[in-house]
């Protein structure tokens, strides 16, 4: 775990249970603690909208912006965990 | 994963379609009887899904025109306009676009989806930013991402979502575009372009508007959304299609920018696409000449709008926002929305099905566009069918 992100990966486990409970999500409760493994597609089946819905809740919560393109290669929580701090930190500089 | 093994998640997406009956993505009009009319499956059918807006494919002026066009000009271009040249009547229909958006340069394209292509890839680079209205057409995010520019969405119709991503792009503000429609295609609401104008002019931005869905449907001359809001002469770039409510196909894009006459020699969509044939370009010019001469076809499509909007709605449906040609009517659970539209056309009625994740949010709906060319006895029909499978949800 780098432990670089591990503040924001908790805060975005957070977000992702909540969005996914108001979004009813079936798998929440069989899934169990969502850590930095967890992919949003094959855990809990998020289709693109819900996806892209999810990232501009983290646009808000962290006030930074997600380059769409980076979400190609973005599968688990620990993926998004890395492009907001990297975004964070740019924002900072 | 074999190669072709990714297909199986198509499959599956196509066997849940089919359940209900019929696929929605696979209908076929048997014969199509009048811009409203058509024989599926050996009924009689009214047609309450496609976009034509005007009426306009069977207009005798147009369909002479496009007649005319085959028989003096012939059945194609054969081949790109920079490689193979261009007919006299596309860079005619150039200028009549700029004309009819009050801009001095208009560029044709043979699609709608290839006019955001070009037009996107050639304005925007890697390095550049972009704000997209996340309902945007799947055209505009194509060629948002197809240029490699940074993408970033803000919420639908939600200048206050805009405002704080031009404020987080700071300088980069400066030199962004605005990427937004006029009529959203499937809730059927309009941008708030005089709020958006606003802020591009605040943050020194440029705005592309797609008019696509309201040429010919909005404003004193149909000449769109931003027509109607007043703030034409604020639009960096208009693009649209001919295929709606100008009953062709074909895209175009119009700006008061010069730059748009350098965009043929970069603009890929454009140089390696065969151009839009004699009929096709002949039918538009007229199509576009009955939108300036004939305001009764909107004041027609409003009323027909207008009474199917409030039919839906005095039977206790959810429609959009607000009245418009498209009248989208929330279903919730596709499980549901699936046999509505079956038994919808099971009655005679096409509409459009929209589903999770092509809706704009989480629900279903069953999408009708209206046309000026529907009597008014069809719209009380539809109301009518509608109405009888209420229980159903």
């Amino acid at each position: 775990m780098n432990t670089r992100y591990q503040g924001t990966q908790d805060k975005i486990s957070k977000l992702l249970a909540s969005y996914l409970e108001s979004s009813n999500h079936p798998e929440l409760e069989a899934h169990g603690e969502i850590t930095g493994e967890t992919n949003l597609v094959s855990d809990f089946t998020m289709d693109s909208f819900q996806v892209m819905e999810f990232m501009m809740e983290l646009e808000e919560t962290f006030d930074i912006m997600i380059d769409m393109n980076s979400l190609s290669n973005t599968h688990t929580v620990s993926d998004l965990a890395q492009i907001v701090s990297d975004e964070l930190e740019r924002t900072a500089k | 994963m074999a190669l072709l093994d990714k297909f199986e998640t198509a499959a599956a997406i196509r066997d849940q379609l089919q359940a209900g009956g019929h696929d929605p993505t696979r209908v076929v009009m048997d014969r199509i009887i009048s811009p409203t009319e058509g024989i599926v499956e050996g009924r009689h059918t009214i047609l309450a899904g496609t976009n034509n807006y005007l009426g306009l494919t069977f207009d005798p002026a147009c369909v002479d025109a496009a007649k005319e066009a085959i028989s003096t000009q012939g059945t194609g271009t054969t081949g790109s306009r920079m490689a193979n040249g261009s007919f006299a009547q596309h860079t005619a229909l150039e200028q009549e676009l700029a004309g009819f958006f009050g801009v001095p340069y208009g560029m044709v394209f043979s699609t709608g989806y290839g006019a955001n292509l070009g037009i996107l890839m050639a304005l925007l680079n890697p390095g550049d930013a972009v704000l997209l209205d996340a309902d945007a057409h799947a055209s505009l995010y194509d060629g948002c991402q197809m240029s490699g520019a940074d993408i970033f969405r803000f919420r639908h119709n939600d200048v206050v979502s805009l405002e704080k991503r031009l404020q987080r792009l700071g300088d980069r503000a400066r030199n962004c575009l605005i990427v937004t429609e006029g009529l959203y295609s499937v809730l059927g609401d309009c941008a708030p372009l005089k709020e958006i104008v606003e802020l591009k002019n605040r943050y020194g931005a440029l705005l592309l508007v797609d008019e696509a869905h309201s040429l010919g449907v909005y404003g004193n001359n149909g000449s769109g959304v931003a027509e109607a809001q007043g703030v034409m002469h604020e639009v960096d770039f208009f693009v649209g299609t001919f295929s709606k409510s100008l009953g062709a196909m074909g895209g175009f894009c119009a700006s008061p920018h010069p730059e748009l006459e350098l965009v043929r020699y970069v603009s890929r969509p454009f140089i390696f696409t065969a151009s839009s044939s004699p009929s096709i370009i002949a039918s538009t010019h007229q199509a576009l000449l009955q939108i300036k001469n004939r305001p009764e076809l909107r004041e027609k499509l409003w009323r027909n709008a207008t009474r199917l909007y409030e039919g839906f709605k005095s039977h206790g449906f959810e429609v959009g926002p607000e009245i418009s040609p498209v009248v989208a009517v929330r279903l919730g659970a596709k499980e549901v929305a699936l046999p509505f539209w079956n038994r919808l056309l099971e009655k005679g009625i096409y509409t459009n099905l929209m589903i999770p994740p092509a809706s704009p949010d989480q629900h279903s709906y069953i999408r009708c566009s209206v046309s000026a060319a529907h009597s008014e006895q069809q719209v009380e029909t539809i109301i009518e069918a509608f109405s009888s499978l209420r229980e159903s949800i």
